[in-house]
């Protein structure tokens, strides 16, 4: 990282003894980041602080911190089957959408680098999905699945793949995997862009080396263009991770966590607790524990990432 | 294989790959020009153009205040998350202020789950007086976004020449000059492209807005689409049409600032 | 509950401006003595499936009190929650909630209604004894204090199709084996042309998936809680109701999962289902040219019956009032509000125009009523008469949460109904302590 050099790289005691001039300085430098760190103390920290305290009291909706009852509501909250599944799910979800979006993302990368024709059409196309609200990507694929008049069906019915439609997001078997599809549709492409702007900062020279040892494409992607991308890879990994374990919107209008708790990700079954069973205490705690696994979940990752940035740079 | 014929390929599969993304889109506008009768028929094509669902999705909704309210929240917060994120982002990444805590500390607010703020919020909005009013959810929006926007800058910080900082300094310019007159043209593109970024993500917020915002006068798109859901008929063709309506400013946004949005997406390649 | 036609929230102006033609309507002109409140403005939340209600009931006010009137409508599934919130975190926008009687006594826990019981004793125009059968204690009763005024009376009936049924030479089901015999036979015989025996409303949201179940445990005799106030799910007739919904879903239109309102009335409508058990609006959207197919081709009959049960029994599914905010700083024009909201002649109005949402809450309403929609009067006048409630504990809406997803996991496959009823009894167990 680049430091102004001596300014702040200057030792600390060494500024002081330099007098007002640099005591103004820290204050200024101070004073232009301090609107940062209070809106964070404000919308992140108290938020938190808060909810910890919630998750140590009954509470319900109406009547908050009706008493402290320790680490009840945790108890419940890992004792309850359905609480714990929507945690798997939820992970399941993040990982699968994760390791798919990647793969088409770096196809899709690699189509952008290497096609001829179409290659701006296709980036300019591929925002789209980016840009549209969640909320409007389910409305969407509701209509695209839905058993009477969604064009999934009467395509599979056409093509005599399917005699009855069938309802997707009803299905025990094919909810969970059509709204994951909803959610590839929306976020392949900020990963394609990603891996596609991180192939870019990759030295040509290498490649022109690699040819020259005589290796085949296929050669070169997984010996040279691979290694040289993992860091980034990782980087993209857990940035989608975390926004999958968020996911809510989606779940929202095209589920509603059904059927039976098959698409309840941990995010919406708080939810419900929440404003529908109004008991926040529990929620809290659930929170709480939730922001733990998605914390264990992208640990690896975060890991990975700087061995990969050890190892290959 | 030939050069060509991988071309070829690779073209192909360009066409698939756009199809697949436009798609649902593509559909939904099928769907917004078909009746009741004919969407339940299944077909792509509407067997007759039914144009009546854009003046019905108007009328029944309001569409035309929602996306007002949109646009007002989406643009404040996203000012207000420029106003604040750019002159910190540079102090806090050429000047290290707050060591490595405080990059590490901004990123790590980013993943807890929105709902974390639901409550405490609410009562902080309410208390304030801002509950229910479009410069209250900018004001939660220009700070909720402030992690990404912080990310997506100090890339930008790091790719900005010292000798341009240096020199000014040298010339008897203060901090707050430089950031001015030195820093803020030079990342103008990236000020510009971390801006629409974070106006999308207001834009498109939803369970926060459904509680910060409940008269129609305040309410926002997503949260007016989702009141289609719990209709007694859904009204799957007046659904598209305000769906439709509340994309195509940010596909006109798209196409303008095409370039931007990509820089700001990519500047510099994540490592 | 009904149709949005309008979604419009109206605004004081524009209740002014409705108020005009309002004034001709015989009725209103009776709505009794009214206070003046001109200068003030009165705001009410509703949720969205009457925001249909908003345009008359908004005029109505405006003129009688000079009042203006704002809304906000929420999805029926919030109605709670932001109601609480409202008056919780010291917001107070609102001056009445329409609330669901299923949550009344969780919102009387929280202090979110105003105790109105002096108010209607004072009021001779009330007349409780007008309201159907157990409808005014059930809505408004919380430990002997009265905390609202019914405003929608909703139950179920069963609707058939009748040229459907014809076709496949069966009658309407008086039992609810009768019911999945008659939708095996249709689907069976017309199923891939795409018309189907049923439609089982099986959404995960309690008062979708639990209005289906509640019709049928009515019809088995059994009840959500004993006379001890003790869940009674995991009893013949609680997991005989839950098997008659797990035997009719396959021949339901697919999938009684994604199946609830919104799009199950344009399915039946056009012709797409023989039967559907439904609030009894929509006999009158049956017969509106402009949105039926079916015009006089459908029927309508009291629910089935099953097990050794012959008494129909129906439930009361749904169902609204309106109640005065605690936290409302004018309460005196809020019970106006909600008095004229539940007096006979708006009642009347508002039950006798298909996009309010309205089902009928008093006898005295009746005669319009029949007149308006003779063909499912019959059904609705012995069906609201001993209806059976949902529990009404300040538990309820974490009850009937647990029971939805226990009834979704046994139509998901996950579960047979005995496990599912078993689970669910277990967890009330839990909840009620």
């Amino acid at each position: 990282m680049t430091v102004a050099p001596g300014v702040a790289a200057m030792p600390r005691g060494q500024a002081l003894l330099r007098g007002n001039r640099f005591d103004r300085r820290r204050l200024v430098l101070w004073g232009l980041t301090a609107p940062l760190v209070l809106g964070l103390v404000v919308f992140a920290v108290y938020p938190f602080i808060y909810l910890v305290f919630l998750s140590f009291s009954k509470s319900n909706l109406g009547t908050l911190f009706q008493d402290w009852v320790g680490w009840a509501n945790y108890g419940d909250a890992v004792g309850d089957p359905k609480f714990t599944a929507s945690l798997l799910r939820s992970t399941m979800f993040a990982l699968v959408t994760t390791a798919v979006t990647l793969v088409l993302g770096m196809a899709v990368a690699l189509l952008l680098d290497t096609a001829v024709r179409g290659r701006h059409l296709l980036r300019t196309l591929m925002l789209l999905p980016l840009l549209t609200p969640p909320v409007t990507v389910a409305v969407m694929w509701q209509l695209l699945l839905m058993p009477k008049g969604g064009w999934v069906n009467s395509f599979l019915m056409d093509l005599s793949l399917l005699s009855q439609p069938v309802s997707f997001l009803g299905s025990p078997v094919f909810a969970f995997p059509a709204i994951s599809l909803a959610d590839v549709w929306q976020w392949t492409p900020f990963v394609a862009i990603m891996i596609f702007a991180a192939l870019q900062t990759l030295p040509e020279d290498i490649f022109e080396a690699a040819q020259l040892d005589g290796a085949s494409r296929t050669q070169s992607f997984f010996y040279v263009t691979l290694p040289m991308l993992l860091p980034a890879l990782f980087t993209i990994a857990v940035l989608k991770l975390v926004i999958a374990f968020k996911v809510f919107d989606l779940v929202f209008v095209l589920t509603a966590g059904g059927p039976g708790q098959r698409t309840t990700v941990s995010s919406f079954h708080i939810y419900r607790v929440a404003i529908q069973q109004f008991n926040v205490g529990l929620a809290a705690a659930q929170t709480l524990v939730f922001a733990v696994l998605v914390g264990l979940v992208t640990l690896p990752f975060t890991t990975a990432h700087d061995w990969a940035l050890k190892k290959f740079h | 294989m030939s050069d060509v014929a991988l071309n070829r390929i690779r073209t192909g599969l360009m066409g698939l790959v756009m199809l697949f993304f436009i798609f649902p889109m593509i559909f939904m506008f099928m769907v917004s020009l078909k009746s009741q009768s004919d969407i339940a028929s299944g077909g792509f094509f509407p067997e007759q153009l039914f144009w009546q669902n854009y003046p019905d999705a108007f009328g029944s909704v309001a569409v035309a205040t929602f996306l007002r309210n949109s646009i007002i929240v989406a643009t404040v917060g996203a000012l207000i998350t420029l106003l604040i994120a750019v002159p910190a982002t540079h102090t806090i990444v050429r000047h290290q202020v707050g060591g490595k805590f405080l990059p590490a500390f901004i990123l790590a607010t980013y993943v807890a789950p929105p709902i974390v703020a639901l409550l405490p919020l609410f009562f902080l909005l309410r208390s304030t007086g801002l509950i229910n009013t479009s410069i209250g959810l900018a004001i939660v929006y220009g700070v909720m976004n402030l992690p990404v926007a912080f990310w997506l800058l100090s890339s930008f910080v790091r790719h900005l020449p010292v000798d341009f900082e240096e020199a000014a300094r040298i010339d008897g310019a203060g901090h707050l000059g430089v950031l001015r007159h030195i820093v803020v043209p030079l990342m103008l593109p990236g000020i510009i492209s971390t801006g629409i970024i974070c106006m999308i993500l207001g834009y498109n917020e939803f369970l926060l807005a459904s509680f910060f915002t409940r008269s129609e006068a305040t309410q926002t798109l997503p949260v007016g689409l989702s009141l289609f859901q719990g209709d007694r008929q859904l009204r799957f063709g007046q659904m598209a049409v305000a769906s439709l309506v509340g994309i195509i400013p940010l596909y006109f946004l798209a196409a303008f600032f095409q370039r931007w949005l990509i820089r700001g997406l990519t500047t510099g390649g994540v490592r | 509950m009904t149709a949005i036609n309008r979604r419009r929230f109206v605004r004081g102006a524009l209740s002014t401006a409705l108020a005009g033609p309002l004034l001709a309507h015989p009725a209103l002109v009776k709505l009794g003595r009214a206070a003046d409140f001109s200068g003030q403005t009165l705001r009410f939340m509703i949720i969205n499936p009457h925001a249909g209600s908003v345009d008359p009931l908004s005029a109505a006010f405006a003129e009688l009190t000079g009042a203006e009137v704002e809304s906000v409508s929420v999805p029926y599934d919030q109605i709670t929650a932001q109601s609480t919130l409202d008056v919780m975190s010291g917001t107070n926008d609102m001056d009445v909630f329409e609330y669901w009687y299923v949550d009344k006594e969780a919102l009387v826990r929280d202090g979110i209604l105003a105790d109105i019981t002096d108010r209607i004793a004072a009021d001779p125009e009330i007349d409780p004894d007008d309201f159907l059968g157990s409808l005014y204690d059930t809505y408004t009763l919380v430990n002997g204090r009265r905390y609202g005024l019914p405003y929608d009376g909703d139950t179920h009936v069963l609707f058939f199709n009748r040229t459907i049924l014809e076709r496949n030479g069966v009658e309407p089901p008086a039992t609810w084996d009768d019911y999945t015999q008659v939708a095996k036979a249709i689907t069976e015989a017309e199923g891939n042309g795409g018309v189907h025996g049923a439609l089982l409303m099986g959404k995960q949201f309690p008062i979708i998936i639990g209005s289906s179940y509640a019709n049928r445990l009515g019809g088995f005799g059994g009840n959500f809680l004993d006379a001890d106030g003790n869940p009674a799910l995991a009893t013949d007739a609680g997991i005989a109701a839950a098997q008659a919904m797990l035997d009719a879903a396959p021949w339901a239109v697919p999938t009684p999962l994604e199946t609830e309102f919104g799009n199950s009335i344009p399915v039946f409508l056009s012709g797409g289902a023989a039967m559907i058990e439904f609030w009894t609006d929509l006999g009158t959207w049956s017969q509106d040219p402009g949105q039926s197919q079916i015009v006089d081709e459908w029927g309508v009959v009291p629910m089935p019956v099953g097990g050794g049960n012959t008494v129909n029994r129906p439930a009361l599914n749904a169902g609204f009032g309106f109640g005065v905010s605690s936290g409302s700083g004018n309460q005196d024009m809020a019970w106006e509000f909600v008095r004229m909201a539940a007096s006979k002649e708006f009642h009347t109005r508002v039950l006798t125009d298909n996009t309010t949402g309205v089902d009928p809450t008093r006898r005295s309403a009746l005669p319009a009523y029949r007149d308006f929609a003779p063909l499912q009067a019959d059904a609705v006048e012995q069906a609201i008469g001993n209806a059976f409630s949902w529990p009404t504990k300040p538990e309820s809406p974490e009850l009937m949460q647990v029971l939805a997803d226990e009834l979704g996991a046994m139509l998901a496959g996950d579960k047979t109904a005995e496990q599912a009823m078993q689970d669910a009894d277990n967890a009330w167990q839990d909840i009620l302590g």
